[in-house]
């Protein structure tokens, strides 16, 4: 009983988090002068980049556990396993989101859906590494699954900082950092940053929500799998 | 012994995959005016420059534009007009623009763009696309209603510095 009301605060507390989120993008912060009110598209995609580096990065560290613990204390490379599984597909929704909006945007900004500029070629080549890795661990089976998975997650991890960096140290139509980018660059008005903030906050709240909530789901697909196992030993 | 001997071959391997994609992001930086090249680098091109395929890029120079129907005729220049190096004669192309359909909105004076094309012989750049390149810089349209005061004041900041002295622009 406690449990479905903690549940349901949660839920109406994202709920209008994200509401808010969508006020302040919408209707609080005035349109950018050069792109109208296409350029309100910048308060989801790019809270939504910054998170999938996030959830990828907690993939790559419990991909390391994993790695790590794997021999010494296999009862916890299990728990990290589930993190990673969690943290790559919550991941793989944020970079969906990014890869989505960034040409309903590119469209009438630049005049072009799509370009093969680093930035946005890097930006697909890390939502492929983190797909094919879901993809292995789907259809794949056995006790080197894992492994397996956690090796490819670190290649994963290794297209973030090319992927990060690609606007800072190559030429592309992409634009340049917002954020600690040149001096002139940035959010210049106080509403704006609101509500980039707020939505960024909304994003990661909703985000580590689904998070957990797919670790709980994971940990207890694992427990029935030890259990199914365990019950067939003694059958024999 | 084997398991060191694995764990060794791992490393091989990791070590390999690290190093080629450690020269792969070096020499793609050493080449990095691969997306597109300036104006002064196409003029530097020499003959080539007329043999490829370019995406050159550029300032549209305001009261340059003359559109006809689809297609535009315009100045691409290396400096935005409020730049004070754009008062110096900057190099500049000629860009014809030919294409499907008409350029974004948000190409007019002063936007950054992208002109993908060839270098004529006529000395004329030939656009068959245009691509607006935008600013990482967001801000409100300056209104002259009440909000006036407030942007002046904020306009009155940067220039309180000695000589008021503008960043460049890009690079």
């Amino acid at each position: 009983m406690m449990k479905k009301l903690f549940l349901l605060t949660g839920i109406a507390a994202i709920a209008l988090l994200m509401s808010w989120g969508f006020y302040q993008a919408m209707y609080a912060a005035p349109a950018d002068a050069a792109q109208g009110d296409i350029g309100r598209i910048f308060y989801y995609h790019v809270p939504h980049g910054m998170l999938c580096y996030l959830f990828f990065t907690i993939n790559f560290v419990a991909s390391l556990l994993v790695l790590g613990w794997q021999r010494t204390n296999p009862a916890r490379a299990l728990a990290a396993d589930a993190w990673a599984l969690a943290g790559a597909e919550v991941g793989v929704v944020f970079c969906s989101v990014v890869l989505v909006t960034g040409p309903i945007w590119g469209r009438p900004v630049w005049g072009i859906w799509w370009t093969w500029d680093p930035r946005l070629t890097t930006t697909l080549v890390l939502w492929l590494i983190y797909v094919s890795y879901l993809l292995v661990r789907r259809f794949t089976s056995g006790s080197q699954v894992t492994t397996l998975a956690a090796v490819l997650s670190i290649f994963g991890a290794l297209d973030m900082p090319v992927n990060y960096l690609a606007n800072r140290l190559w030429r592309t139509q992409h634009p340049s950092p917002v954020f600690g980018g040149d001096p002139d660059a940035g959010l210049k008005d106080p509403a704006m940053l609101h509500a980039f903030g707020w939505n960024l906050l909304a994003w990661a709240v909703w985000g580590l929500a689904v998070l957990s909530f797919r670790v709980y789901i994971e940990r207890r697909q694992q427990k029935i799998q030890h259990n199914a196992a365990l019950a067939a030993l003694n059958a024999d | 012994m084997q398991s060191s001997n694995k764990s060794l071959r791992i490393g091989i391997a990791v070590a390999v995959v690290l190093a080629t994609i450690g020269y792969l992001a070096f020499t793609g930086q050493a080449a990095n005016k691969s997306y597109y090249v300036t104006i002064a680098e196409m003029q530097n091109m020499g003959q080539n420059a007329y043999a490829s395929n370019l995406r050159v890029e550029g300032f549209v120079k305001p009261e340059s534009i003359h559109p006809e129907g689809p297609n535009v005729r315009f100045v691409l220049t290396e400096f935005e007009s409020h730049n004070p190096k754009a008062d110096a004669n900057p190099r500049h192309i000629t860009v014809d623009y030919q294409g499907s359909e008409p350029p974004p909105d948000t190409f007019k004076g002063d936007a950054q763009a992208l002109a993908i094309g060839t270098w004529g012989r006529d000395g004329v750049f030939h656009a068959t696309q245009l691509q607006a390149k935008c600013a990482s810089k967001y801000a409100p349209v300056q209104s002259t209603s009440s909000t006036g005061a407030k942007v002046a004041a904020n306009d009155g900041a940067p220039k309180a510095t000695p000589n008021g002295v503008p960043s460049p622009a890009g690079n």
